[in-house]
């Protein structure tokens, strides 16, 4: 198959995927009815159809596509095929930061801006620790920072009262159930704009497969075309994490589940990733809205419940393939 | 001309105020015991390690005063152990380090290899000495696709993955594509015969010092290359003048 079928093929089960999701658990004729306004539509469907679920589910494929743009990044600039916004610690110390600025009791969209510093800041921290060290320092620098936003995450939730524990809840598991209409445009440009951005980059970071020396050899400057790379895959996840908390793995499963696809040709991965991350994350949405129905799962939840095996798995297989 | 002026460095290799000077439209030729720093001297030419005194001119020009992408349309480097991108296929791996495209230039770089048969494969599917090749036709790709003067080719032993005769037909096809294209062709290599048989210019490097910098004739002479590597050498010559240099019992 070639990128064009795929990418129409992920485009229509992503479509398909928001419809159900759209539709979920009310009957279509009278959904339908209330979207096309037709005789006798109910208008309070026709609100929850267009001011809840839309921008819902607008909001959980722009992320996803986010963080799956956000995880092709960071594999590709830190050859490291494990690496994922979540697990080297960006989301985490996104997530911490908001965390702080909530228990400051600061306004939501301050709120936002500490989040994506925080991701900024952890970002620095793990390149400061890990660049030009193997991949698996990477992830063990991961692991630590991530450790160290979990426990001051947990210090803060104790020391919280009961009304804030339940934001903190929100950033630490994500959720895309409250977002309004501004949310979903503003997390849908970005990842138009990122998503393009990163195809921009395509040339260096087709070099870059060869390596860093054999990238400048060729004609990059590494040091600052790296750092675009990795300010784009934390300007996206710093967003998703501003705006739904920390939804993990989906910046590791929707690029692995492609390569297992369609093979490692880099463009075709930068064309279709976003696709397959936006897929992901409105069925892990669809999951967690119904699963449990009327009970709302946060989508951190699912996400993490399937990405963490998922990841399980992946390692075992790296490890078969080096022995 | 590539020159190296009076550079010294202590990491990754140690390199004792070097001095060299490597010119355009000839083959030049590293030679040196292991660990006298050959490789890390062509990563120095190339630009990816700064020397910690001294300089690099490319032209008149020091190396630092020329972006990346101003230095790569000077010259092209194959690294010891170049990378094989799996998934990549062969007419991509090509692409890289050229910007627009240059048919004519693509073709030549694939004439002088003999990839044709090549291109549609995945780099990772490639045996050592296809890979060898398939990256000397990119840098040489990316040479020829350049508007620079001044070009250099950089081989880290090139000849490292391939048989006697493979290695003898590449040094013949470098140093024509040197003459042709007025390419300065700067090539580490580790057998000395071969250097012998191609080389228009030598470099000779022991414990980080240049030891001779000069023509093939002049330098390749079996005092030297005995001082050279610390070791017992014969040399032969048949009728027609042709040399070779032999190890011999200690």
């Amino acid at each position: 198959m070639t990128t064009r079928s795929w990418l129409l093929l992920l485009a229509s089960l992503t479509g398909l995927a928001s419809v159900i999701s759209l539709f979920a658990g009310h009957d279509a004729a009278s959904s339908a009815s209330a979207l096309l306004q037709l005789p006798g539509f109910d208008p309070l469907q026709r609100m929850l159809l267009l001011e809840l679920r839309l921008p819902r589910i607008v909001s959980a494929a722009a992320a996803g596509a986010l963080l799956a743009c956000a995880g092709l990044a960071i594999q590709a600039r830190f050859h490291n095929d494990l690496a994922e916004p979540g697990l080297i610690g960006i989301s985490g110390g996104g997530a911490l930061a908001a965390a702080l600025a909530l228990a400051a009791a600061w306004p939501a969209q301050l709120v936002s801006v500490a989040a994506f510093a925080g991701a900024t800041l952890a970002l620095l921290a793990i390149q400061l620790l890990a660049h030009g060290r193997s991949a698996a320092k990477l992830l063990l620098a991961g692991v630590a920072v991530n450790a160290l936003c979990g426990s001051l995450l947990t210090l803060l939730i104790t020391t919280l009262p009961d009304n804030g524990l339940r934001n903190v809840t929100f950033w630490l598991m994500g959720s895309f159930s409250g977002a309004s209409a501004g949310q979903a445009m503003l997390l849908l440009t970005a990842a138009g704009l990122i998503a393009w951005q990163l195809w921009r980059q395509a040339p260096f970071l087709q070099a870059l497969q060869l390596g860093d020396r054999a990238a400048f050899y060729s004609g990059f400057n590494v040091g600052r075309e790296g750092w675009r790379t990795v300010l784009l895959a934390t300007l996206a996840c710093g967003l998703v994490v501003a705006q739904c908390g920390m939804v993990g793995f989906i910046g590791l499963m929707a690029p692995h589940i492609l390569r297992r696809l369609i093979g490692l040709q880099l463009r075709a991965l930068l064309v279709l990733t976003p696709l397959a991350g936006a897929l992901l994350a409105v069925l892990a949405d669809l999951i967690a809205s119904q699963a449990l129905y009327p009970a709302e799962l946060p989508v951190g939840v699912i996400t993490s419940m399937a990405g963490a095996p998922f990841f399980l798995y992946l390692l075992a297989r790296q490890r078969g393939a080096h022995a | 001309m590539l020159e190296a002026r009076a550079v010294s460095l202590r990491q990754p290799a140690y390199l004792e105020r070097v001095s060299a000077a490597l010119p355009e439209g000839a083959l030049s030729v590293i030679l040196g015991p292991n660990g006298a720093g050959k490789s890390t001297l062509l990563h120095l030419l190339g630009g990816a390690i700064r020397p910690l005194s001294g300089a690099i001119w490319l032209d008149q020009q020091p190396l630092p005063a020329l972006s990346a992408a101003q230095l790569a349309q000077h010259r092209a480097l194959v690294e010891q152990q170049p990378a094989r991108p799996a998934g990549m296929a062969v007419a991509t791996l090509l692409t890289i380090g050229v910007a627009g495209s240059n048919p004519g230039a693509r073709q030549q770089a694939i004439d002088y290899t003999c990839i044709h048969d090549l291109l549609q494969r995945d780099c990772a599917t490639l045996s050592g000495g296809e890979l060898a090749r398939v990256h000397l036709a990119r840098a040489l790709h990316q040479l020829l696709a350049s508007p620079a003067a001044a070009r250099y080719l950089l081989l880290d032993e090139p000849t490292a993955a391939l048989d006697i005769g493979a290695a003898n037909l590449q040094l013949s096809s470098l140093r024509q594509i040197a003459r042709q294209h007025g390419i300065g062709v700067i090539a580490v290599l580790h057998d000395v015969n071969l250097a012998v048989q191609h080389a228009d210019h030598v470099l000779l490097l022991k414990n980080g010092t240049a030891m001779a910098c000069g023509s093939a004739e002049q330098v390749l002479q079996l005092p030297m290359l005995q001082a050279l590597y610390e070791s017992p050498l014969r040399e032969l010559r048949d009728a027609s003048g042709c040399r070779a240099f032999i190890a011999t019992q200690a």
